[in-house]
């Protein structure tokens, strides 16, 4: 029996540091010699899982990510959508009301309308409440109905959603709306007409710990004013009562 | 990134090692922060001195002897040793032993933490054979040691490996296996 082959042999063999006539003497060998092999199938084990150890070193964390950065762009954007739309809109509300005049009752007058549309667009119009003013509800109601009545009349399609949230969410709020039955009868008689209540405010609301209920003419938005935005890029005309 | 914009071509070549050598200096430091640190030193450095470099083929070992340097002096820098050979062999850890840590689903965490208490020279040897396959010759080089000291260092590096991780090993493969169920 020839010599024990040294730790430093087999370490050198399976990093390929021994040249050709070296490893095939040490491969003869490890064929007649099982615990020669088991030897070097261990080391080769050790070398796999201190490979395997660090195959997905942790990333550092203290940079920031992309996907943050992007998100901190999008909100900017947003805002700076809702404010030019805002500026816009108040700088151009003696415009809407001279349109008002010429083509009665197709933007509300006496209301702040928004749209960044060159023109207000007449058939997509958001209506934005966030008031539990009994008047203020009314009147919320009372626009819709004559905004879509005018629009059948001249054979418009015209669609119209009412944004209720902060205070206003009570308009969809059922066991809580003064307004429930008249909600549900417009539902039935405008296809185009839909409610929307603020997941935030029912978020805040929740949290409180009062439960909230809508109305079943009532969807969810995640966030009003995320929809308002959204509406606005595509441009509907927003009016806030 | 301004500097990426000004520096000439060869600043991909540099900087698409950093992969590489962020594997390498995290085996060698355990600490993802410092890895980083390191690495980003290293390129700079790197590029400052590619003059230096006349083989382009070399690259890769000598960027590493460079990281090498770059963590040598944060060592002085953090611990007050006048001579680093003194402690290059010493025991870098006295944290759990890591038998107690093992399971089977924590293998990695368990080589880490084995390698982690290797002696800093061992470390750095056997990481750099294992994890970049460099041959001995190139590990001589980077480090500044003697070939004769690569071959010994890397064997004790994986004896020890072995016996700190064979009785965890072992024993995870003895226990009953728990899994949680979803």
């Amino acid at each position: 029996m020839k010599h024990v082959v040294s730790d430093e042999r087999l370490h050198a063999f399976i990093d390929g540091e021994l040249d050709v006539a070296e490893s095939e003497t040490l491969i003869a060998r490890m064929q007649q010699d099982p615990v020669l092999a088991q030897r070097v199938c261990a080391l080769r084990n050790l070398r796999s899982m201190v490979r395997l150890a660090y195959a997905e070193p942790p990333v550092v964390g203290a940079r920031p990510s992309v996907h943050r950065r992007r998100w901190m762009q999008r909100c900017a954007f947003g805002c700076l959508v809702l404010l030019v739309g805002l500026s816009g809109g108040w700088a151009l509300r003696g415009v809407a009301w001279q349109a008002s005049v010429t083509q009665p009752a197709v933007v509300p007058d006496g209301y702040r309308t928004v749209s960044l549309a060159r023109e207000a667009d007449p058939d997509r119009i958001i209506l934005h409440i966030d008031s539990a003013a009994p008047e203020k509800m009314r009147a919320a109601l009372d626009r819709a109905d004559q905004l879509l009545d005018d629009a059948d009349r001249q054979g418009r399609t015209m669609q119209l959603e009412v944004i209720a949230n902060s205070h206003g969410l009570d308009l969809l709020r059922a066991g809580q709306s003064p307004y429930a039955e008249r909600i549900a009868r417009m539902s039935r008689r405008h296809a185009n007409l839909q409610w929307v209540a603020c997941g935030q405010t029912i978020a805040r609301i929740t949290g409180e710990g009062q439960k909230v209920e809508l109305l079943p003419a009532a969807r969810t938005a995640p966030s009003a004013i995320g929809e308002i935005i959204t509406r606005l890029q595509q441009g509907w005309t927003y009016v806030q009562i | 990134m301004l500097s990426r914009l000004l520096f000439g071509p060869s600043r991909p070549g540099i900087e698409a090692l950093r992969p590489l050598l962020y594997r390498i200096a995290f085996a060698w430091c355990h600490d993802a922060a410092l890895a980083d640190d390191l690495v980003q030193e290293a390129l700079s450095k790197g590029w400052k001195r590619r003059a230096q470099l006349r083989d382009e083929a070399a690259l890769k070992a000598w960027m590493v002897s460079i990281m090498n340097h770059c963590w040598l002096d944060h060592l002085r820098s953090r611990r007050d040793f006048d001579d680093i050979e003194d402690w290059q062999d010493e025991l870098e850890s006295a944290a759990d032993a890591p038998e107690v840590r093992c399971d089977r689903e924590r293998v990695i965490a368990c080589v880490r933490e084995a390698v982690a208490r290797l002696p800093l020279g061992q470390r750095q040897v056997l990481t750099l054979v294992d994890l970049e396959e460099f041959s001995y010759a190139d590990v001589a080089a980077i480090l500044d040691i003697p070939v004769g000291t690569v071959m010994s260092r890397l064997s004790r590096a994986r004896a020890s490996l072995k016996s700190l991780l064979n009785p965890a090993l072992q024993q995870s493969a003895v226990q009953p296996l728990l899994r949680r169920v979803k």
